[in-house]
């Protein structure tokens, strides 16, 4: 398969992805405020400020906009076009992808992408004010509907593992910033209201984070009705049967890199299957008491940089094609990447690209 | 007669229709369509205009026109008419084709090589030296099999008394074989009772037909010559038939950052590794092909491709430097050039044509400007062109100044008015409108004709014009066995 074409389904995937991804962010902070609006005003700033802090760069927002608040931040994070991570920026990113291979993709994959893109064109900034809930339950339909399209109109082949791969590194990636989102927030009512972290309040806050993983349902038929904070994360990490769970997402990219490359358990023939062999290892053998020990925050941030490495190393063994005829630099020391502080933003396909040239 | 036709009016005293005859009466070979749109009801009609616009709806078979900030999609016009050729008439299309094409290749390779038709003084040295499309960097390369001129697509018309004439050599990259394929599609979809009646010669077999010939010219000797068609991108108003064909051929879509030129080879960037390209089936114009030898400023080609292929290690369809021989100033003499190289006489003839480059011609072009036709050389599409009859004076006056300024860049023609063909206007009622005819000739090892070609036709009132960028659309072409 051409580099070209594996590169565009794997973005065109990898975008799809994040809009439905950002659309359950935003979703988890508007069910958090209705869910709290006892105790918290729904603009209160330090709720939206931690969506702009995981999900992009501050500078950028701040450069557009004087204050945080549920106007600004949904602007931002829905519309704005100069916001590369926005859902109207993905699915367009998403659709010009698609286009370029238009041959390669089904051509039902091609109609359910051009829908949402001209859905997205068509809503307006009251719209999604008046019905939050139902306009993001739409971007999420819309990207199941295109993930079940895809699985039964386009042949599994490598050009499907690309897809996956893209699909599930950008999930473990974003489920990551999600436990992140409530961490910030804890962090923030930790310095200004001590006592309220260990309420009840807390408890809806993670019902919050798990709603908007779809996984609420599922983890009480696993942990019934024990919801604390310990079985959450045991559930959103480390289980290995719930598809929007980390430990998942990282066995099913592993799965789809392996199929492409022929690698087996003992024996990996790149540094992408290297890198996500030893990930889905760790994942395997860690207890939550281990996550705890290392420190939530830290042991997310350093799981985030580590899927950086291997989008990297997807990146240079099957999209940017090197021979040693024509080059002979050492692939791992190819290109150094440059830093992930101010979080996914500092991922996207025009980066690759600079950094290849 | 059907109602439809009752309502037609051919003009026959002005035109040369297709369909009806000076006395008023349909031609044999149409006796069968007439019949059987004369069952059909409006209703009818758009009910199989629905069919037709579905299927190229769901085939994607759209062209964008693009406005202040997103593009609009429209279908290319379909018109449900076919046009039918008796097989005696195409014979003698194809026969003459074949002529020509062999002659013009005949007339590249001499052109690339010793040159001779220029030394006995046939044609002025200076007017294929000086030719913007000459590449004298290539002479003296070999293309595999001695052959230039893959794929071309020459524009024929039928002048009022209904002769055919060759209008235009489209040597470069002629587009439109994949409207061909799916006219055909469409009419069998819509019109299934139809195809009964009439013995059609099939031309589905276009794609297998591309890519037998393309992997003839393969350089080496490998039995599987991999070839891949290149594209300038998803934003070239073609790209749909470039994907098309590729689909078809079951070969790669290529754009130039899928090709990297190694060693003087060339391979596609495959997820896994390189692989070896033996043949490229180019739709990039000659300037885009290598930023190293030709515009330096092109995203579109491949870095050292010309060099690859000056080697001998890939083979270029069509050839590079084809576009000397399509000069609408070389087309003037396409006649002697058949004389020259095969000492025949032209079946197909040429339209009668004045170069400003010769005095007494230059004199008399001028002189006439209100009922001629003024192209310049090198443009194509309908563009730099004066239509002497539809002209204003002061046209005329500013075309005389650039003519006199450079007149190697201009021709003049008589008006022709080209034969018309009744069209569906509206669905409603039929009007006849002009058009023409597009065959497509494969030169590998042999010549093939695809019997047909694309018909196309100037669906707007009055129009001459048939060029898609102008408003034509197109129809079915029929080759019939009586």
């Amino acid at each position: 398969m051409l580099s070209r074409v594996a590169e565009s389904l794997f973005w065109m995937s990898r975008y799809f992805e994040r809009a439905e991804n950002t659309a359950r962010f935003l979703d988890v902070n508007f069910n958090l405020l209705l869910d709290l609006n006892k105790i918290t005003h729904i603009e209160n700033p330090s709720y939206w400020v931690a969506l702009i802090l995981v999900t992009s760069d501050k500078e950028r927002f701040n450069s557009i906009y004087d204050e945080y608040t549920a106007r600004t931040v949904t602007d931002y994070l829905v519309f704005n076009k100069n916001n590369p991570n926005s859902i109207t920026s993905c699915i367009g990113l998403a659709r010009e992808n698609a286009r370029s291979i238009i041959e390669s993709i089904s051509s039902e994959m091609w109609e359910q992408i051009n829908n949402l893109y001209h859905y997205l064109q068509s809503v307006t900034p009251q719209f999604v004010h008046n019905d939050p809930y139902g306009f993001y339950k739409e971007i999420k339909n819309a990207s199941h509907l295109f993930q079940g399209i895809t699985d039964n109109t386009f042949s599994h082949n490598e050009g499907w593992d690309f897809i996956q791969i893209a699909k599930y590194l950008e999930r473990t990636d974003n489920i990551a910033r999600l436990i992140d989102v409530k961490y910030h927030m804890l962090l923030s009512e930790a310095q200004s209201q001590p006592e309220l972290v260990e309420g009840s309040e807390d408890i809806i806050q993670w019902m919050a984070v798990l709603k908007s993983c779809s996984a609420l349902e599922a983890f009480r038929k696993v942990y019934l009705s024990k919801i604390d904070p310990d079985n959450i994360l045991r559930f959103l990490i480390l289980d290995r049967t719930f598809p929007r769970s980390i430990n998942f997402s990282v066995c099913a990219a592993e799965d789809a890199l392996w199929r492409i490359s022929g690698s087996s358990r003992h024996r990996y023939v790149n540094n992408a299957d290297r890198l996500i062999g030893k990930l889905e290892a760790e994942l395997s053998y860690t207890a939550i008491e281990d996550i705890f020990a290392k420190g939530l925050h830290n042991y997310l941030e350093d799981l985030e940089q580590r899927l950086v490495k291997v989008g990297e190393q997807v990146h240079l063994t099957y999209f940017a094609y090197h021979t040693p005829e024509i080059e002979s630099s050492d692939i791992e020391e190819a290109l150094p990447f440059t830093g992930i502080a101010g979080g996914r933003a500092n991922w996207s396909q025009a980066q690759q690209h600079q950094q290849q040239q | 007669m059907s109602r439809f036709f009752e309502r037609y009016e051919a003009e026959t005293a002005q035109f040369f229709d297709e369909v009806i005859s000076k006395e008023g009466a349909p031609r044999p070979h149409y006796d069968k369509m007439l019949h059987r749109f004369g069952q059909f009801s409006i209703d009818d009609i758009k009910a199989r205009r629905e069919i037709v616009n579905i299927f190229f709806r769901n085939q994607g078979i759209t062209f964008t026109v693009y406005g202040e900030d997103e593009g609009v999609e429209r279908l290319f016009p379909f018109d449900l008419i076919p046009r039918v050729l008796p097989a005696h008439e195409w014979q003698s299309i194809e026969k003459g084709l074949i002529q020509r094409i062999t002659a013009l290749n005949a007339f590249l390779n001499d052109i690339y090589h010793d040159q001779k038709i220029l030394k006995d003084k046939v044609i002025p040295a200076e007017l294929i030296l000086g030719s913007q499309h000459f590449r004298r960097e290539f002479v003296g390369i070999n293309p595999p099999l001695g052959i230039y001129i893959h794929v071309t697509g020459s524009d024929i018309i039928r002048d009022g008394q209904g002769h055919y004439m060759v209008l235009e050599d489209n040597l470069r990259t002629p587009s439109g074989v994949s409207y061909m394929l799916q006219n055909r599609q469409a009419m069998k979809r819509a019109f299934p009772v139809l195809f009964d009646k009439y013995k059609i010669r099939p031309i589905e077999n276009y794609p297998q037909e591309l890519l037998r010939t393309l992997q003839e010219i393969g350089p080496g000797s490998r039995r599987e010559p991999n070839v891949v068609v290149l594209t300038p991108g998803i934003y070239n108003s073609a790209y749909f038939e470039h994907s098309f064909l590729a689909r078809q051929m079951g070969v790669e879509l290529t754009e130039g950052k899928d090709l990297v030129v190694n060693n003087n080879k060339v391979y596609t960037r495959t997820t896994r590794g390189l692989e070896l390209v033996d043949v490229i089936y180019r739709r990039v114009d000659d300037a885009f092909l290598d930023p190293l030898v030709f515009r330096p400023d092109s995203k579109l080609g491949v870095a050292g491709l010309v060099n690859a292929y000056r080697k001998g290690n890939v083979t270029l369809a069509n050839a590079i430097g084809c576009g000397v021989a399509d000069d609408k100033v070389i087309y003037s003499f396409v006649p002697k050039i058949i004389k020259y190289y095969l000492g025949e006489d032209p079946i197909l003839q040429n339209v009668p044509t004045w170069l400003a480059s010769n005095p007494a011609d230059l004199k008399y072009i001028l002189a006439n400007l209100g009922s001629l036709v003024v192209k310049a050389a090198n443009e194509s599409g309908g563009y730099g062109m004066l239509i002497g009859p539809e002209s204003t004076i002061e046209q005329q006056e500013n075309f005389a100044e650039m003519i006199v300024a450079n007149p190697r860049n201009y021709i003049a023609q008589p008006t022709i008015s080209l034969s018309r063909h009744p069209s569906f206007f509206n669905d409603t009622e039929l009007l006849g409108c002009h058009i023409d005819l597009r065959p497509y000739v494969l030169y590998g090892k042999t010549i093939t004709i695809v019997p047909g070609g694309l018909t196309r036709v100037a669906l707007k009132r009055g129009s001459l014009v048939v060029n898609s960028s102008q408003g034509g659309g197109s129809k079915d072409t029929w080759v019939v066995d009586e």
